[in-house]
């Protein structure tokens, strides 16, 4: 009997760049890219606007930002040579299970040119080493280099909009800090496990150290160690288990840009797409989310996201923390772990959001200390959103409890 | 004295912006099919995916989009530390970065969305001249 892909998808077209061989006149891998995207939509009839997943190997959110495309399904898999195989298998796995309709698989590497400019082939583009993009070369004159040196000019541009201001966001940095002091893991625990750890107040967090105007340290998440992982099973194996499944109701990702200079809107991320896709494969609105987990790499990323997410008006995400919802005792618990801000977050900060929505969900986030009922709520749902690069590409998952 | 900052090092495509730039021109890629400009520099228009590309001179004045004060610094910006970066909306559309120039990195708040500002160049070396942007008197 076939498997569950037979026949699930197939090629349609297939297309190289304008010229290949050992060219006369150097190329970027990217040119190499986009000529062959551009022969292949015009061999198959299909525009590039109606791409909706993309594969390539390791720079898919740069080549979608060049492109002008949104996509929502991306891959960057790359394992070397086998690749792309790979991403044709994940294409067929991704058409096959409704998410898409289109797929494109693409390749662009200037192993000869890059002899005369540098370059090769899961990225690279310019003269020499080091070049990411076009993005970059009008980027890298100008000063900014660390994620709260980009973030910050999405804080300014929310705060212009919406009339939003340092405060709003210094209680989220504040509530996310009141549930560290829950959970023994968090780095900022208590004064004890860190010079900085314990309770913080609105004040203190405006008053400390600025790294990027109007971001202070304690709106910026901090850089630690950690390491985790997640199991996922079939149905069938989750029912011969001990522990308690969560079950996967909900997925959905999309992506806004690469580079923040060609962020749209400084106040929205792709979060609404991803959240919107999962919300519908789920079955689901934000109105039944009984606890969010939210990356929360500056104070900001978590204002928006839970705007984009639905569980906020826009302009209003920061009122979840400011006025008690998303502290202990709330009525929508978020960032129970004590956020990437005072738990943890080692610049992926994506597992740790997975790993406490399995927790409070499967009713193993206790934690409790000082005879406290600790962190553990009640939620039987959750949201994960998670954010990657400058704002720019996001996932979003809706998690249920077994009954 | 010499300049000591970064450097852009170059695609292949973008070589007349950094010819303009040598002149004092501020060249952006325009798109002849949708008329559209776009920024930064493509392989192919991201509006609406033609290939067909020209670069024209623009006017070089835009508004403040966003703004931020960068305090916090390593690398060859720290002794510059604070300053103040901006996305600027250009008069053509589209938006670029820069190290924004004409204002106090001391005072934020009076920085406004939305003031004008225009392009300028500084030389970098015997080849590069990179474009700052400075906010006009009102």
């Amino acid at each position: 009997m076939p498997g569950q892909l037979y026949k699930s998808a197939a090629i349609v077209g297939a297309a190289e760049a304008n010229e290949i061989g050992f060219l006369a006149e150097p190329k970027t891998s990217l040119q190499l890219h986009i000529e062959a995207i551009k022969n292949l939509s015009n061999q198959t009839g299909v525009p590039i606007s109606k791409i909706e997943g993309v594969f390539s190997t390791g720079w898919s959110s740069e080549l979608c930002e060049h492109l002008g495309i949104k996509p929502k399904y991306i891959d960057t898999t790359a394992v070397g040579g086998c690749s792309f195989e790979m991403h044709v298998h994940h294409a067929m796995a991704a058409i096959h299970s409704g998410i898409i309709d289109i797929a494109l698989v693409t390749h662009g590497e200037n192993g000869f040119s890059a002899r005369k400019i540098g370059g090769r082939g899961t990225g690279n583009y310019g003269r020499g080493a080091g070049v990411a993009s076009p993005a970059a070369e009008m980027s890298m004159a100008y000063g900014l280099g660390s994620a709260p040196s980009n973030y910050a000019h999405a804080m300014v541009r929310h705060m212009h909009r919406y009339g939003t201001t340092t405060e709003d966001y210094a209680h989220i940095a504040k509530v996310t800090r009141d549930w560290a002091t829950l959970n023994p893991r968090a780095a900022m625990y208590s004064k004890e496990k860190h010079p900085f750890g314990g309770p913080i107040s609105v004040a203190q967090v405006e008053e400390s150290r600025l790294i990027a105007w109007p971001l202070t340290i304690l709106h910026c998440c901090m850089v630690a160690d950690h390491g985790g992982a997640v199991l996922i099973a079939s149905p069938k194996v989750a029912a011969g288990l001990n522990t308690k499944p969560v079950w996967l109701a909900g997925a959905g990702e999309s992506m806004g840009h690469a580079n923040m200079l060609e962020m749209e809107d400084f106040t929205a991320t792709s979060a609404s797409r991803s959240a919107e896709a999962a919300y519908t494969m789920a079955g689901m609105g934000p109105g039944e989310m009984e606890l969010a987990m939210i990356y929360d790499s500056f104070t900001i990323t978590a204002a928006i996201t839970a705007e984009m997410l639905g569980l906020a008006a826009p302009g209003e995400g920061h009122t979840l923390w400011k006025d008690g919802h998303a502290a202990p005792g709330g009525r929508l618990p978020i960032n129970t772990n004590g956020g990437g801000l005072s738990f943890n977050h080692s610049g992926m900060y994506g597992m740790p959001l997975l790993i406490e929505a399995y927790r409070q969900l499967s009713g193993t986030a206790e934690d409790g200390v000082h005879g406290d009922v600790g962190k553990q709520t009640s939620a039987k749902t959750c949201i994960v959103n998670g954010t990657g690069g400058a704002l720019s590409t996001t996932g979003t998952l809706v998690l249920v409890a077994d009954d | 004295m010499t300049y000591n900052k970064p450097i852009p090092t170059r695609g292949t495509h973008t070589v007349p912006f950094w010819e303009g730039a040598k002149e004092g021109k501020l060249m952006l890629p325009r798109c002849q099919d949708c008329n559209r400009v776009h920024w930064y520099p493509r392989f192919i228009c991201p509006h609406c995916h033609s290939t067909n590309l020209e670069w024209v001179e623009a006017s070089g004045e835009g508004k403040i989009h966003t703004y931020a004060v960068q305090h916090l610094v390593f690398g060859p910006w720290e002794p510059e530390a604070p300053y103040v970066t901006a996305y600027i909306d250009l008069n053509e559309g589209d938006r670029m970065l820069t190290v924004l120039r004409g204002v106090d990195p001391q005072k934020p708040e009076d920085i406004k969305i939305g003031a004008r500002v225009k392009v300028e160049f500084e030389q970098a070396n015997e080849d590069t001249y990179i474009p700052f942007w400075r906010v006009i008197e009102e």
